[in-house]
């Protein structure tokens, strides 16, 4: 009730800004205005394919992430005048009109896209011809939504969450213009450790690798099920941040991480010469042997494929049947017994012992 | 040899003597670490469901849980190999000592006083389970008539000296993984692993529906048997659980004519 008498007296001052077209979001002026129709949590329409999109632009997350130095435009070409005909989808790879700092370039996702390709993820083979299924490989966006920041400040040695502002300060005691000092603090920082947590990464990579149709087209074992069992995983679920998810062991350490190659290839981080350096890399397992990297990370507990932990496991479950039906029935059956204590079918009325002869019966 | 009274009278009622002080700080220390190894260990082994983290967070988190966890299970692997050592002191003691005394030091009768310990399981043991099953499928009125240990009280005496040998060197091993790699292939950790958690499940599950039946569950000891805590059974619960113990005790206390007859499934009890 409060709020809606207070929008009453608010409405006829926000249909004259919008009426002049004033720029009411000001972190995200641009040209165009987009944010006039996209600030509306219903902004949405159902497309040609009969599925339902929604259009709205939370400003508030879009301003947490690296993107917020663009403009909508940089991304959104095609759109020159409001309203607008339905956009073409963004394409990661052209060039935006942000100048990159270090060569004076306009900056491009390209070099990503290209490692990309050369990835096991990419869409061509060696041989220069599509691979089968070519549609199910993905694009930045199969894998990435609008990033966010997720800055972090260390003060006497112990590391947090958030920006600090007495690292802040520092930075803007000489950089004061605009927001260049939060903007660099927030860009560096939040690559200073992951800048999505782990279990996001595990929620990209299962988008594909979990789904049984997508196994099945590359013949592919369920690596997310068998991840989530191990301690690793479970370390995670549980909300750890030092235990390696997917993108630490299958990325050679200092490498991009876009560059992900089977296990096949010479380089790739879990080809069986290289995973005993991967386990070792970045303090993990720093003390460990070659022989590390015997262990078994990704088990199906198939009988073909992991004898050991099949049988293994089948024996444990055999043990566990064992005892644990032996006593439950028994526990059962002397429940049952109290109910009717001296019933038999045949009677032993000698007394254990002679003196409790006389007063037994 | 004990400093125990067998019989000892409180309120008129008799009680009969069962563990040691010494041994009963051994059983609050193995349930103490048994109880926080398993909160620290199952929310990790069930780290998906909805229950996990919030205990998991309780017990410290994925900070402090694990020290906990390896904190409780060194205190285990202490009590277990303690445990042994009290073993063979008492063996010595109380056999070895005797056969000395006697001249009788032979191989043969040391095996022989091997088995006659109280908690090594003997052919009493086997007729007293093939009895049971024949008391609880009605085809005899009479319970069995245990010894001073039972064979469920053995079984669940030597639970831990066959859960332990597995589930600890599983934990160590995967504690010490990176060193352990320098002189064992990383595939003993896949078994370790199996061993490690699936012990403990039988482990757990066993304390939790047979152990806690037999101390908690069970209508004449809910909530909570106390020979734990004091060391002493009430007669009712020795009649009712030892009953051969019980004769043997009443006799060589001089208390012959007192000896109350066998109970019959639980009737004599209050509850």
């Amino acid at each position: 009730m409060h709020y809606l008498t207070r929008a009453k007296r608010i409405f006829p001052l926000l249909s004259i800004f919008l009426l002049l077209n004033v720029n009411i979001d000001l972190a995200m002026a641009n040209e165009l205005n987009c944010m006039m129709c996209h600030k509306h949590r219903g902004l949405s329409r159902i497309n040609e394919k009969g599925e339902f999109r929604l259009f709205y632009i939370n400003s508030e997350l879009f301003e947490s992430g690296p993107h917020r130095r663009n403009q909508c435009s940089d991304c959104h070409t095609d759109i020159d005048r409001i309203p607008h005909k339905p956009a073409k989808k963004v394409d990661c790879t052209q060039q935006c009109h942000m100048i990159e700092p270090s060569g004076k370039e306009k900056f491009s996702h390209k070099s990503i896209a290209k490692t990309l390709a050369s990835s096991v993820h990419g869409k061509i083979d060696a041989d220069g011809k599509e691979k089968e299924h070519a549609e199910d490989f993905p694009g930045c966006k199969d894998c990435h939504d609008q990033p966010l920041y997720r800055p972090i400040s260390v003060f006497k040695g112990v590391a947090k969450h958030g920006v600090s502002e007495r690292s802040i300060s520092r930075c803007k005691s000489c950089h004061t213009g605009g927001n260049f000092a939060e903007d660099f603090y927030e860009h560096i920082t939040s690559r200073l450790h992951k800048t999505r947590f782990s279990k996001e990464i595990i929620e990209v990579c299962a988008k594909c690798h979990q789904d049984p149709e997508f196994r099945k087209r590359h013949d592919l074992d369920d690596v997310v099920t068998s991840y989530k069992q191990t301690f690793h995983g479970k370390m995670v679920a549980l909300g750890s941040e030092r235990t390696p998810d997917c993108i630490d062991c299958h990325v050679v350490e200092g490498e991009n991480n876009h560059l992900i190659e089977a296990k096949t290839v010479a380089t790739s981080s879990t080809h069986p010469s290289n995973v005993g350096n991967t386990c070792r890399a970045s303090d993990c397992h720093k003390n460990a042997s070659e022989q590390l990297a015997g262990f078994q990370t990704h088990v199906t507990y198939d009988r073909e494929k992991y004898p050991l932990q099949f049988y293994m496991l089948m024996g444990f479950k055999a043990l566990m049947a064992i005892v644990l039906y032996f006593f439950l029935t028994l526990i059962f059956l002397e429940l049952l017994r109290r109910l009717f204590p001296r019933f038999a079918f045949f009677k032993d009325n000698k007394p254990h012992h002679k003196s409790v002869k006389s007063r037994e019966e | 040899m004990s400093k125990y009274d067998p019989i000892v009278y409180k309120d008129g009622k008799r009680y009969f003597y069962r563990f040691s002080a010494h041994q009963r700080v051994q059983h609050v220390v193995l349930f103490s670490s048994v109880l926080l190894l398993a909160l620290t260990g199952f929310p990790l082994r069930h780290a998906d469901e909805s229950w996990a983290k919030p205990i998991y967070d309780m017990m410290g988190g994925t900070e402090y849980a694990p020290l906990i966890h390896r904190a409780a299970g060194t205190v285990l692997l202490g009590l277990f190999v303690y445990h042994t050592i009290y073993w063979m002191v008492k063996f010595y003691q109380n056999h070895l000592c005797k056969l000395k005394q006697e001249n009788r030091l032979t191989p043969l009768n040391i095996i022989k006083e091997f088995f006659s310990q109280e908690m090594i399981p003997n052919k009493k043991d086997l007729i007293d389970i093939i009895h049971l099953w024949k008391y609880l499928l009605y085809f005899t009125n009479r319970p069995p008539r245990h010894e001073r240990m039972s064979w469920r009280e053995k079984f669940d005496y030597f639970a831990p000296y066959w859960g332990i040998p597995i589930l600890g060197p599983a934990g160590v091993a995967l504690w010490w993984r990176d060193e352990l790699s320098h002189i064992m292939p990383g595939i003993v950790l896949n078994a370790a692993y199996i061993m490690h958690t699936d012990e403990a499940l039988l482990a757990v599950l066993f304390l939790f529906f047979v152990h806690w039946y037999n101390v908690h569950y069970a209508p004449e000891k809910f909530p909570a048997a106390k020979v734990w805590l004091t060391g002493y059974l009430t007669e009712d619960e020795m009649i009712h659980e030892h009953y051969a113990d019980y004769v043997k005790v009443m006799i060589a206390a001089g208390l012959e004519e007192e000896i109350k007859p066998q109970h019959f499934a639980g009737e004599h009890y209050g509850w």
